[in-house]
């Protein structure tokens, strides 16, 4: 391992290497890439690791919790006298598996879904002690803590009675609002409603790009057959059409490629390995028309990659970007790349390999926050 | 025949309508107009599923209504008047097409070609030919001679079918000669087919959103046509192309309307308005009037010195058209006087108004699940008893909310159906299968109080007394078994409901299956459709008088805490039905569980049997048993008159099984009184 970390700093060379930086690989539990290489792609997103070591440096004294053992391994990392190694989250890994029973084995996970399960759950803790400090001069705030999913929450801005929650640092980091519009086909009234969003999930097509990927996201839907619309003004089943645009684009966009998908005549999910580009630079352009900030550009920033087969066998690794260097990151390893490697990771042009390494989940950061 | 009956089931849905007997005013939006001009008879199709004739020739009479026609069930979407006006062929969201004699008013016969709601008519008066299009994008062609000639027995048809459409049909239209058929649809485009041939002869694009009415030259050669996107677009069919867009409108165009010689055209829309609009110079255009609501469509009158116009309201009003002399229509037009320097005042001339009724809008199932409270569109708000069908208390413009709060209960009754307010009136859907239809058992002191007895703790099956009630009056051919003497109890021996109302099978999705009047199920056609259709289920009921089952409630009883006795510190784990009173449970603990173990003690136990009906006797003791046991649920003492299913729903509210704690009232210590 020694050689490896001295070829990682002898090619970066010392004058090059970014101060105050460290790439440390995360030693791997049985199946945890899952969990690696997301957690290297969030510590590589600046606004988190800001915000987790400020965390850490604020609660000196608390209970273990995922968040807390999150903020200890990111300020290991931080902290390192080396530049370059490796280190064990073992306490990470173990309240994980004791947080959320599906982690609680040595299987391959969905790499998204413990996205998704992180973000919710330090969300949630963030409301949670938020609450309890309020606790201590506001009589009785009505703790309510955010039911948001990292999908879809079902949180109607307009029906809410209930005082929206103040943004935590979670939110203002990934949150974005998508607003769907649909518009019944008989009565020709429109309505419209807003949902919280932490990513946004995209279905892949063969020889397209993120660009074509968000266009269909936001095509019009129609609703009909079996499907239609209940219309509050029609007091009936109608048809309607419908379509999704994005209203407040969020600091970090993390884009879901959707990239196993159900195949009923298997009754399995297989992977989809089609090649889908991913630019390094970012502008959306399903916006809707009262979208708060509709300009704004984003920089790819990590890409967590799944390689092998299906969801449920292969590997998890992450690319990041560094001070303008590009990183590999494989549980332990950790080695350079050139910007031109990325193209490795779009996917295949052919269905006929089974096994590929392709984009799985993309981290835009908004140029603005920096 | 029985076995036959199982195989080729889908869910079917049961449902029927509240409503009155005769139903004289439309109670929601009127979709079509047809005028029979050699009469006067004026048709609407309304979205209450009802088409009315009304009489217009003598407009000075108060009483306009003719008649109903009722079968569809479903808002009905388009009408055509044809064969000089004996006929009448109409189109349902029911996904039905209808044939009916339109003077007697009766359905003829019913064509289930469509797999989807049918939006639109069109006809061909020289060759007597109409037809259907829809949402299932297909188009049918029908001779009207043949359905009209359809009989029980002579009941198949055929029908030529025009393909190509990819996206819904909101719109069609024919030529006087059959020659062009033109559809409109999501797809914003135009499709042209020859019916003769039923071959594509082109499509035309321009618009930007759904095609909503068209209407076509009676040489077939122009087509006019009013879109989702605001414009009314001129088509010339010889250049294939859009010659004239006209853009008076500020939201969709949903209805058109021709000057005989196709100069004009009047046009109603969402954005309530209807202009009259010279096609060749559209800076010619006039308002004609401002309605209330958006347009939905549009009739001349008589004389055609005015136009009848329906909107979602259910009120049918005719408005003057401006400067137009009916002497002399084709002169006015040479004369380009259609018009139109400020004549009119921006509201119009209302020169007549069939007054329409209220449509229901908003409801609730109040928690007794036997009463609904609706609000209608003039802010009434009402109470319907399901039970019974019938409207039991006008409230007026209150509240509905606060009123909904003030009459729900704390009390939990599981669902047995739902409401459906489509047509304006309530329509109840019973729950599809014995599980959901009959989930409701509730004492004969709630139900019925009139019936209840002090002595006895009958219950009733709200489900189940309906379905009696509602088909009391049939008697499947080859039902019971030879005796025949079973002059029997008839429904369900406690009450009747309204003979007048709906009754409708429809498969779960939609289709309708048979519909039929309370009344009229003894007939022998519908005793026998009703065979083919009820479902297992519904016939054991009815027919067999089989009682549905009691749904039961598994829970723990265990002592509290504060009364330990180590020995029996175990779970008992219980099932009993769900509408069970706590006193019940309290008194289980005194005899089953306290109760034997003072027995082994003194050997004078009460024996009372567990499920006797007479437990308010029960003998051990003169003290009623809640006042000597408390139940604890989520540690809150539960009230001893809240049945087991309500304590679930708003005390224990887990999914888990319900657990009690009982402990023996502070006053009370059983030991002692012993």
């Amino acid at each position: 391992m020694g050689a490896n970390i001295s070829q990682l700093e002898r090619e970066i060379g010392s004058e090059q290497f970014p101060p105050n930086e460290h790439y440390f690989g995360l030693v791997n539990f049985g199946n945890t890439c899952y969990s690696n290489s997301v957690l290297q792609a969030l510590y590589f997103c600046k606004p988190f690791r800001d915000k987790i070591l400020e965390y850490k440096a604020k609660n000196k004294r608390s209970k273990e919790t995922l968040l807390t053992c999150l903020a200890d391994l990111f300020h290991n990392i931080a902290t390192q006298k080396k530049k370059v190694g490796s280190i064990a989250p073992k306490k990470f890994i173990a309240r994980l598996r004791k947080e959320k029973e599906e982690f609680d084995n040595y299987m391959q996970q969905d790499a998204h879904e413990f996205l998704n399960f992180l973000i919710n759950h330090i969300n949630e803790i963030i409301l949670a002690e938020r609450n309890q400090g309020n606790k201590n001069y506001r009589n009785n705030s009505n703790s309510n803590p955010s039911t948001s999913t990292i999908t879809i929450s079902s949180t109607t801005v307009s029906t809410s009675n209930a005082p929206p929650v103040e943004p935590t640092w979670v939110h203002e980091i990934f949150q974005g609002i998508l607003t769907s519009e649909t518009r019944c086909l008989n009565c020709e009234t429109v309505s419209s409603k807003d949902e919280n969003f932490f990513d946004l999930q995209v279905d892949v097509d063969q020889n397209t790009s993120i660009t074509h990927c968000l266009r269909c996201f936001s095509n019009t839907e129609t609703l009909c057959s079996d499907n239609k619309f209940k219309c509050d003004n029609c007091c009936s089943y109608q048809e309607a059409q419908k379509r999704m645009r994005v209203k407040k684009l969020p600091m970090i966009l993390a884009l879901h490629l959707k990239r196993f998908k159900y195949m009923e005549q298997y009754n399995r999910h297989i992977k989809v390995s089609h090649r889908v580009v991913f630019p390094l630079e970012l502008r959306l352009f399903n916006t809707s028309d009262d979208a708060l900030n509709p300009d704004r550009l984003y920089d790819l920033s990590a890409v967590v990659i799944h390689c092998g087969s299906g969801p449920n066998r292969g590997h998890y690794i992450s690319i990041v970007k560094s001070h303008g260097l590009w990183l590999l990151f494989d549980d332990d390893m950790v080695d350079k790349i050139e910007a031109s490697t990325i193209e490795d990771f779009y996917g295949l042009t052919s269905d006929i390999q089974k096994s590929s390494e392709t984009g799985y989940i993309l981290f835009y950061q908004s140029r603005d926050a920096v | 025949m029985l076995s036959q009956k199982n195989c080729h089931r889908k869910k079917m849905n049961v449902s029927f309508v509240i409503r009155d007997s005769e139903e004289k005013q439309h109670r929601n939006g009127i979709n079509s107009l047809q005028i029979d001009q050699n009469t006067g008879k004026l048709y609407s199709a309304g979205r209450d599923a009802i088409i009315r004739v009304w009489n217009t020739k003598n407009i000075d009479s108060n009483e306009k209504y003719i008649q109903s026609m009722e079968h569809h069930n479903d808002w009905v979407n388009d009408i055509i008047l044809c064969c000089n006006g004996r006929n009448l062929i109409s189109a349902s969201c029911d996904t039905t097409v209808k044939v009916w004699n339109a003077q007697k008013g009766f359905c003829m016969s019913t064509l289930r070609t469509h797999r989807d709601y049918v939006q639109s008519l069109a006809y061909a008066k020289d060759k007597e030919q109409v037809a259907s299009a829809g949402l299932d994008k297909a188009i049918f062609l029908w001779d009207v001679n043949t359905l009209t000639a359809l009989t029980a027995s002579n009941n198949t048809v055929t029908t030529s079918s025009l393909a190509g459409s990819k996206d819904s049909i909101y719109s069609l239209a024919m030529n006087p000669s059959g020659k062009i058929i033109v559809s409109g649809s999501t797809e914003n485009i135009l499709r042209i087919w020859d019916p003769r041939s039923c071959v594509r002869k082109m499509k035309l694009r321009g618009h930007a959103e759904n095609v909503r009415a068209l209407v076509v030259s009676n040489d077939g050669t122009q087509v006019v046509s009013g879109s989702s996107d605001g414009t009314i677009k001129l088509w010339d069919l010889g250049q294939q192309r859009c010659v004239q867009t006209i853009q008076v409108h500020t939201e969709g165009v949903w209805s058109l309307l021709m000057s005989e010689n196709f100069q004009y055209v009047i046009s109603g829309s969402r954005d309530k308005k209807m202009f009259v609009t010279e096609l060749r110079n559209p800076n010619n255009s006039t308002l004609v009037c401002e309605e209330k609501a958006p347009v939905l469509s549009m009739c001349y009158n008589l004389d055609r010195s005015g136009i009848w116009v329906t909107t979602w309201n259910s009120d049918i009003k005719c408005w003057k058209l401006p400067n137009y002399d009916k002497s002399t229509l084709s002169n006015s037009i040479e004369n380009g006087q259609y018009s139109l320097n400020g004549g009119t005042s921006s509201s119009g001339v209302e020169l007549s108004c069939i007054k329409g009724g209220a449509a229901i809008k908003k409801c609730s199932v109040l928690n007794d699940k036997r009463h609904i409270i609706t609000k209608d569109s003039e802010e009434n708000v009402a109470i319907y008893d399901v039970l019974r069908i019938v409207k039991k208390e006008d409230l007026g413009k209150i509240d509905f909310d606060t009123e909904l709060n003030k009459r729900n209960q704390k009390i939990y009754i599981p669902n047995w159906f739902t409401v459906d307010l489509k047509t304006g009136m309530p329509t109840i859907v019973l729950g599809q299968d014995e599980v959901n239809c009959f989930a409701a058992w509730v004492s004969m002191e709630a139900g019925l109080p009139e019936f209840a007895d002090q002595s006895s703790d009958m219950k009733i099956n709200y489900g189940s007394l309906l379905l009696q009630a509602l088909l009391e009056h049939w008697t499947p051919p080859q039902s019971l078994p030879s005796g025949g003497m079973d002059d029997d109890i008839k429904g369900n021996s406690y009450f009747q409901v309204p003979k007048h109302t709906p009754l409708i099978f429809s498969e779960v999705g939609g289709r309708t299956v048979c519909r039929l009047l309370v009344r009229d199920a003894a007939g022998e056609s519908e005793s026998s459709l009703l065979q083919e259709t009820i479902p297992q289920w519904v016939t054991d009921i009815v027919i067999e008088k089989n009682i549905p089952k009691f749904n039961k409630i598994s829970f723990y009883l265990q002592p509290h805490p504060q009364m330990v006795k180590p020995d029996r510190m175990k779970k008992d784990r219980l099932v009993a039905n769900e509408f069970i009173q706590c006193r019940k449970v309290c008194e289980h603990v005194i005899e089953k569980v306290l109760g034997a173990e003072i027995t082994s003690n003194t050997g004078n136990a009460s024996n009372s049997s567990q499920n006797s009906q007479s437990d308010g006797n029960s003998e051990g003791s003169q003290i009623p048993p809640e006042d000597r046991i408390e139940l604890l649920c989520n540690d809150v003492i539960v009230d001893p008159n809240m049945d087991l299913r309500t304590v679930c729903h708003f005390i224990w509210k887990q999914s888990g099984d319900l657990t009690f704690h009982y402990k023996t009232k502070p006053n009370f210590s059983y030991d002692s009184k012993i």
